[in-house]
């Protein structure tokens, strides 16, 4: 590899040459109509003996996340817990595996951080606090791979996991990173679109419609902006059914591991005291 | 790294069960039994090579046991005016998940990390394992290997653990292929090429026979194909495995829980290495614990490690390859029968 060959012709397309975010036939580069999202995979995965309470998995595409919940339990240090309710503390392990440009990310760093309080912000209000005084529940969000939508992953990622750990929350929180080329909205966007357009994430409260968090860290047309954030709004009704979709199957494995599952899911007998898989 | 406090029942309760005839341990497992080790390459797309590595869980619904990924990606570096070094380099950093250690604080987990990365990084990045291909141009550039361990969940023997999953992201990894483009002088009908975007044509420099002078022509590289993985990091037969040998004088027991550890703190590591057609090497050792051991039972140790090791690193090998068949041969097999 030290000799240079003769004359060398570079006749391939180069990667620096400008991916098409969408083409003639109004799909994007992988493929996806302009608001289909990628494929996503929920892992629901009971905590053991001595290890977190509740963990969980979400990959949207090639971007993957792991949570794992420990909690509610007594607060470390007496500064940090509240009097009437339990405070919520989140952790990012950003060892994003593969990732180009710099390595890893502290604490300090100033991604990470903002990761931290805008996932902070979005649990707060959705789980109860109230009734666990003096408690401190822990998220730890591991990053492993990031091509895009990495908020709204971390967010559906910890659904999941304070569901897997039983902490009672409001709703499910389920998030969608959506953004404008033209005037086209585009739902759930890779790392290289991301690059070339604004977006916005949007998490949702689905029973009850309300929004949990939106963040923008582009600028966008106010006229474009509320297309964009109805579609959102909506792409993440529908991952936040198939999130359902996962916990019922959990909550089924449970149920036939208790071996009550068959008296329980007969109709008509609502009134046996056992837990209810709601359909 | 053990955070579990126990009393003075329970490590008594341990030390006599270790000492009974037959040796009893709270799982079941005999002295020099490992717990099932489950071991995936290829986890992470975007790295150049990656592997995810579990030690003691049951199932796949469990998350007890320890939890290690391991990644290497490549990155390219200046050989003149960077921290670069002919023939490139490998470094290692261990990340631990406060999900590890749950009831440590961030400044003890820092301290955990600092003794993981230190170990680590000694033992792997000397020269004597260092591949063949990490080099792109002699004296400019050459690659550096950043290999990075994320402890998921720590519960006992995490030594071992590390250097196994080590070793699996290395095999898996691959380098890509470069080429040398030379950029030539401005003659009349020269093209100058900036690092290569589009068509071109490089000439060769048109040297007359009296010239003398030793010219300088700058040189750069570029990906001979960019959608090609590479060729197989060389070397992939050396890397070290480590063996951690629970000492409790005069026994010793392998792969130890979490409570194990705290009741025999003291640990001698062992790391060998078994390149092809060599005889085995001592890659390092270390001596953890507070206790103090005398030689001859050092030298005894280390004899015994290497039959571990040599088991150890046997049963790597075989599931590797069997990791690399399945994820070639048999995928494709299942593809074509699909279709």
């Amino acid at each position: 590899m030290s000799r240079p060959r003769g004359p060398t012709r570079l006749s391939k397309p180069y990667p620096g040459s400008r991916i098409e975010i969408l083409n003639d036939a109004s799909l994007r580069s992988e493929g996806r109509r302009p608001t289909e999202l990628r494929a996503p995979t929920f892992e629901v995965v009971p905590g053991g003996a001595d290890s977190a309470d509740g963990s969980a998995s979400a990959s949207m595409g090639l971007t993957s996340v792991r949570v794992e919940v420990f909690g509610p339990r007594e607060g470390r240090s007496r500064a940090q817990t509240l009097h009437d309710r339990a405070s919520v503390n989140v952790e990012v392990v950003w060892v994003a595996f593969g990732e180009a440009g710099r390595r890893r990310r502290g604490r300090g760093d100033r991604r990470v951080a903002e990761l931290t309080s805008s996932l902070r912000d979005t649990f707060q209000p959705a789980i109860l606090t109230a009734l666990y005084p003096r408690a401190q529940i822990d998220i730890h969000v591991h990053i492993l791979a990031h091509d895009g939508a990495l908020l709204s992953t971390c967010i559906n990622a910890t659904s999941l996991a304070l569901l897997s750990a039983g902490v009672p929350m409001r709703d499910l929180v389920a998030a969608v990173t959506a953004g404008v080329h033209g005037s086209t909205v585009l739902c759930d966007l890779t790392a290289l679109e991301e690059a070339d357009m604004p977006s916005a994430t949007v998490a949702v409260l689905p029973r009850s419609g309300k929004v949990a968090l939106v963040g923008m860290e582009t600028r966008l047309h106010v006229e474009r902006f509320g297309e964009m954030f109805d579609v959102a709004r909506r792409a993440a009704g529908v991952l936040c059914a198939e999130m359902r979709a996962v916990a019922r199957g959990r909550a089924r494995e449970i149920l036939d591991a208790m071996d009550s599952g068959p008296a329980v899911l007969r109709e008509g007998e609502n009134d046996s005291g056992a837990v209810m898989v709601e359909e | 790294m053990a955070t579990v406090s126990l009393s003075k029942a329970e490590v008594a309760y341990i030390k006599t069960s270790l000492e009974a005839t037959p040796p009893l341990r709270s799982d079941g497992r005999g002295l020099y039994d490992y717990r099932t080790i489950a071991l995936e390459t290829g986890v992470a797309p975007l790295a150049n090579g990656s592997a995810h590595l579990k030690f003691g869980q049951a199932s796949e619904q469990a998350t007890e046991g320890t939890e290690v990924i391991a990644a290497a990606r490549l990155e390219v570096e200046d050989v003149e005016s960077g921290e670069g070094v002919n023939g490139g380099r490998i470094s290692c950093t261990v990340s631990c998940s406060p999900s590890a250690y749950p009831h440590s604080s961030a400044a003890a987990i820092e301290d955990i990390q600092h003794d993981y990365t230190a170990l680590l990084h000694e033992v792997i990045s000397h020269p004597s394992l260092r591949p063949s291909n990490l080099s792109i141009l002699r004296d400019l550039k050459s690659w550096l290997l950043n290999l990075d361990i994320l402890v998921l969940s720590d519960a006992g023997n995490i030594y071992d653990a590390l250097f196994v999953a080590a070793q699996a992201a290395l095999w898996d990894t691959k380098v890509p292929r470069t080429r040398t483009v030379e950029y030539s002088a401005a003659t009349s009908k020269a093209r100058v090429a900036l690092g290569g975007s589009g068509d071109m044509d490089v000439d060769s420099v048109e040297q007359s026979g009296f010239n003398v002078r030793d010219v300088k022509t700058a040189a750069d590289f570029e990906l001979e194909d960019y959608w090609d993985e590479g060729e197989p990091l060389r070397g992939g037969d050396a890397w070290p495995v480590c063996v951690t040998l629970n000492l409790y004088p005069p026994l010793y027991y392998l792969d130890a829980t979490s409570t194990e550890e705290v009741a025999t703190p003291s640990r001698l590591l062992v790391m060998y290495s078994f390149p092809a057609d060599q005889p085995p090497r001592l890659q390092g050792m270390r001596l953890l614990g507070p206790s103090e051991i005398g030689l001859p039972l050092i030298k005894t140790l280390t004899q015994t490690a290497q039959t571990y090791a040599t088991d150890l690193s046997c049963a790597l090998r075989a599931k590797l390859k069997d990791e690399d068949l399945r994820r070639t041969e048999k995928a494709r097999q299942r593809f074509a029968s699909v279709r």
